[in-house]
């Protein structure tokens, strides 16, 4: 019989996954809601921000992670550039696949790159010292644990804010509500869609630098799953709203967290089957999403 | 003149077809393994264009069906006396039943029909976005269960011990037939119909076109040519794993079909044939048997740059989504 | 008339390979109220959409107080000083009435924005009234003054209307066409696309029929009881 040992330990290592899962989820909502782009190759973004720890391992630790934030923000605003602009007039399918293709390319360019050394994998882990465990009412929570939440917090509070409070934030929601509309009131295309893909970078170096320590081994694959998982957590959210795309993000992380830690191992095999039949049923009831409207405004 | 140029839509890529067949029977053995995987891959991907080109609805779960054919015929198809051994948690009735190879393609075109209906039917209502990630469900569950269920094959590890029967003939047969049947569907009504809901399906639905029924019967046919080609392709390489039927193949043929042009049959050849052998010129370079020595990783830089390169700067693909035709006679 | 403030000459735009308006050309100088009018589909919201470039023009040439607007993208045309009301009016429902106005703010020159809000106040007293509602909240009447009101915030030079009076109950088409009165009070230029002929050309200093994408009449505020001619103008 499957033993539920449901604790308070499981409960804070899933809100912790949950965390991270909704700041991906943010960054790939971002720049859905203004380019109509679901981007694949999100999770290679957070992944050159881990290599670029790894690459820094020795640089003092603010440096290491200056650096992070620099490659990641001018992968995402080179992407944008090359990749997405030419792209808006697409369809679905072919945006899909096209940014699919930049993620396997993005992956093995990695891995010519980090093989050259003869190995697959560059430690990062300038910042190890958070990965140990410090007692809480009783309970054992890592450092990086409480850093992801508190990050995650205060992250999609200022963006929050940001977009609520400030002209660009005006500007970048009601060009992911009608852009065409928008655009026709004066809002300047590229400087919304370049501030979203920023903010967006932003997100995935903050992802990365949680990530590393966590998991400090680097590989071409790394954040690849995560990458996958939130997507799905974020169409079964709803991708066409911010709060509710953070909601399934956090959700399906959460719900992963907990699951993992309360079935013993020899039962957690099917768990994705488990997982994605649960998608396809929710996507079955609610195609646009569980929280999610009828589709939005036509783009331009 | 008007009656050829409908059959030239098959001919072109039959013709293609049967040329790489040659050479995959002249070629060295080193080489022979190149030419039949072209050919396999066309299979596949004019298998996964039957649905996804005529509908217009992206799917990420067609190597499913491939999964399941190739698995089919390979557990059916290991010698008796082994497969107790290497597969002792069988069930009873694929442990006790061996096939032999034209069977074993038939089941793997009926396990192939059987899932995909079985799936369609919840599914097909959906499009988009939605159809993306419940299709890519499907892909991910037929994996988890293909890999973790030891009762219906080999779980992880790798089956092996599959006979090797897809040369250079069977493989092309092979392939003509799903080349054949999938240009039949197109000419066909069902074809037609399912091609108009692509275009616009609000309209097309009001004409009372069965929006659903169609997308379901291009589906399970889909399905069945998947689960086929899945079977050639367990016969070709004599073995097979989960991993060899999951997302590389996924990201690999989708792309081929965008690539070649997502809307017709022509498309998926010319894109099959032309990055598999772009793939396969790579790999022996990284062999260093080739021209020159490539350092291992550059195929999949490569092949990852064209394909996006291509998509980029001609997203109707390298045939513009056009079937084959004659040149027009100018007047 | 003096340099005209909106030209268009020999203007051709298409809807893929289809033309919707062909060979068009007409000025609309400063100060003017000019009305567009036709039946459906002659192309009068094309016009609109082509001014603004959301519509690639596909021959001839749009020029705006002398300068060609050839290659500027929707956001710069309005930064340039026009301002389109769309049809159906396209405001933000889930977003409340000042955050609507704030965003017509988005082309606006020089400052003193909330003076220029301030300025609509007084024209639309109703919408400082509901200022903080969401705007999805509003009638359809007042809907089409935010709608009307948002574009003036970014004080432009031309104001293009597509529509106003669609969708609109008699009465509130009647405040409507007063606003329409009270802008052209202030100077400012007018571009006005409407189905309801006989109101427009009567309000118009100038009105021009369309037909099939082409020009087929020019009407003056003498013909708003000529029923004839209006008729024959749209049938021919």
């Amino acid at each position: 019989m499957i033993v539920a040992t449901l604790d308070a330990q499981t409960l804070v290592d899933a809100v912790g996954l949950g965390a991270i899962y909704a700041l991906m989820a943010v960054g790939i909502g971002l720049v859905f809601g203004v380019l109509r782009l679901v981007n694949f190759a999100y999770g290679q973004l957070v992944m050159a921000g881990a290599y670029t720890l790894a690459f820094t391992a020795d640089w003092p630790a603010v440096a290491s992670i200056a650096a992070c934030f620099a490659v990641v923000i001018t992968l995402s605003l080179v992407l944008e550039r090359s990749v997405f602009r030419p792209l808006r007039t697409q369809s679905p399918a072919v945006m899909l696949v096209t940014t699919f293709a930049v993620a396997f390319l993005l992956q093995s360019v990695a891995l010519v790159i980090d093989v050259r050394d003869g190995t697959i994998g560059e430690p990062a882990g300038s910042i190890g010292g958070l990965n140990r465990a410090v007692s809480v009412l009783g309970v054992d929570v890592r450092r990086v644990t409480i850093v992801a939440v508190v990050v995650a917090v205060i992250a999609l509070g200022l963006l929050a804010l940001l977009l609520a409070r400030t002209t660009i934030g005006l500007h970048m929601r009601a060009a992911a509500t009608d852009f065409r509309t928008a655009r026709l009131l004066g809002v300047r295309a590229d400087r919304v869609i370049g501030f979203a893909v920023v903010l967006s970078g932003v997100l995935a170096a903050i992802v990365a630098v949680i990530l590393t320590v966590q998991s400090p081994l680097v590989a071409p694959d790394f954040a690849l799953k995560e990458t996958i998982v939130v997507l799905v957590g974020v169409v079964v959210g709803g991708i066409d709203r911010l709060w509710t795309a953070t909601l399934g993000g956090f959700a399906i992380g959460f719900t992963s967290g907990v699951i993992n830690g309360v079935l013993p191992t020899d039962k957690t095999v099917f768990l994705p089957s488990a997982v994605f039949a649960l998608v396809i049923l929710v996507l079955l009831l609610r195609p646009a999403g569980l929280f999610g409207r009828a589709p939005a405004a036509e783009r331009v | 003149m008007r009656r050829i140029e409908p059959v030239v839509a098959l001919l072109g890529p039959v013709v293609l077809v049967a040329i790489v067949g040659v050479l995959a029977a002249t070629a060295s053995r080193a080489n022979e393994i190149y030419f039949l995987s072209a050919i396999v891959a066309v299979a596949m991907v004019a298998s996964i264009y039957v649905f996804v080109g005529n509908s217009g609805v992206l799917s990420f779960g067609q190597i499913s069906f491939v999964a399941v054919g190739a698995f089919a015929a390979g557990v059916l198809t290991v010698p008796g006396q082994s497969k107790s051994f290497v597969l002792p948690d069988l069930f009873p009735f694929l442990r006790d039943h061996t096939v032999g190879n034209i069977v074993s393609l038939g089941i793997a075109a009926v396990a192939g029909a059987i899932l995909a209906a079985l799936v369609g039917l919840p599914l097909m209502r959906l499009s988009g976005l939605a159809a993306g990630i419940a299709t890519f469900a499907v892909l991910e569950v037929t994996h988890n269960l293909l890999r973790e269920w030891t009762r219906i094959g080999p779980g992880a590890t790798t089956l092996s011990l599959v006979p090797e029967t897809t040369g250079a003939l069977q493989a092309t047969l092979g392939t003509i037939v799903v080349l054949t049947i999938v240009w039949l569907y197109g000419r066909s009504r069902p074809g037609r119909l399912l091609r108009a809901t692509r275009e616009d399906s609000a309209a097309a639905q009001a004409v009372g076109v069965g929006v659903h029924r169609q997308r379901l019967l291009a589906f399970t046919l889909s399905g069945a040519l998947c689960g086929f080609a899945g079977g050639l392709y367990v016969h070709m390489l004599g073995s097979i794993t989960t991993e060899q039927v999951y997302l590389e193949l996924t990201f690999l043929t989708l792309a081929m079909l965008v690539v070649g042009g997502l809307t017709s049959l022509w498309g998926a050849v010319v894109g099959a044939l032309t990055i598999s052998g772009l793939d396969s010129l790579l790999a022996k370079a990284e062999a260093g048997t080739f021209l020159w020595d490539a350092p291992s990783g550059t195929r999949l830089v490569v092949v990852g740059a064209v394909m996006a390169l291509v998509l980029v700067l001609r997203p109707s693909g390298i045939t513009g989504g056009r079937e084959l035709t004659l040149p027009r006679r100018s007047s | 008339m003096s340099e005209p403030l909106l030209e268009l000459d020999r203007v051709e735009l298409r809807y893929g390979p289809v033309p919707a308006v062909r060979d068009l050309s007409f000025a609309v100088g400063k100060g003017e109220i000019v009305g567009l009018i036709g039946p459906n589909g002659a192309g009068k919201s094309t016009t609109l959409h082509g001014v603004m470039a959301v519509l690639p023009l596909h021959a001839g040439t749009i020029r705006f107080d002398g300068a060609s607007l050839r290659g500027f993208p929707p956001e710069r045309v309005a930064s340039a000083g026009i301002a389109l009301v769309p049809e159906g009016r396209r405001i933000f429902g889930g977003f409340t009435v000042d955050e609507n106005l704030r965003l017509g703010l988005a082309a606006r020159r020089q400052g003193d924005a909330a003076g220029a809000i301030r300025e609509v106040f007084e024209l639309f007293p109703i919408l400082e009234e509901y200022r903080e509602r969401p705007a999805g909240a509003l009638s359809g009447g007042q809907q089409q003054q935010l709608a009307i009101g948002r574009a003036l915030v970014a004080a432009p030079r031309l104001l293009l209307l597509d529509e106003p009076s669609l969708g609109l109950a008699p009465t509130v088409v009647d405040a409507v066409f007063a606003a329409l009165a009270a802008i052209r009070e202030r100077g400012l230029t007018v571009l006005l696309v409407e189905q309801r002929a006989h109101r427009t050309v009567a309000f118009a200093d100038r009105t021009y029929v369309l037909a099939n994408g082409e020009l087929r009449a020019t009407l003056t505020p003498a013909d708003a009881e000529n029923t004839e001619k209006l008729l024959s103008a749209y049938l021919r």
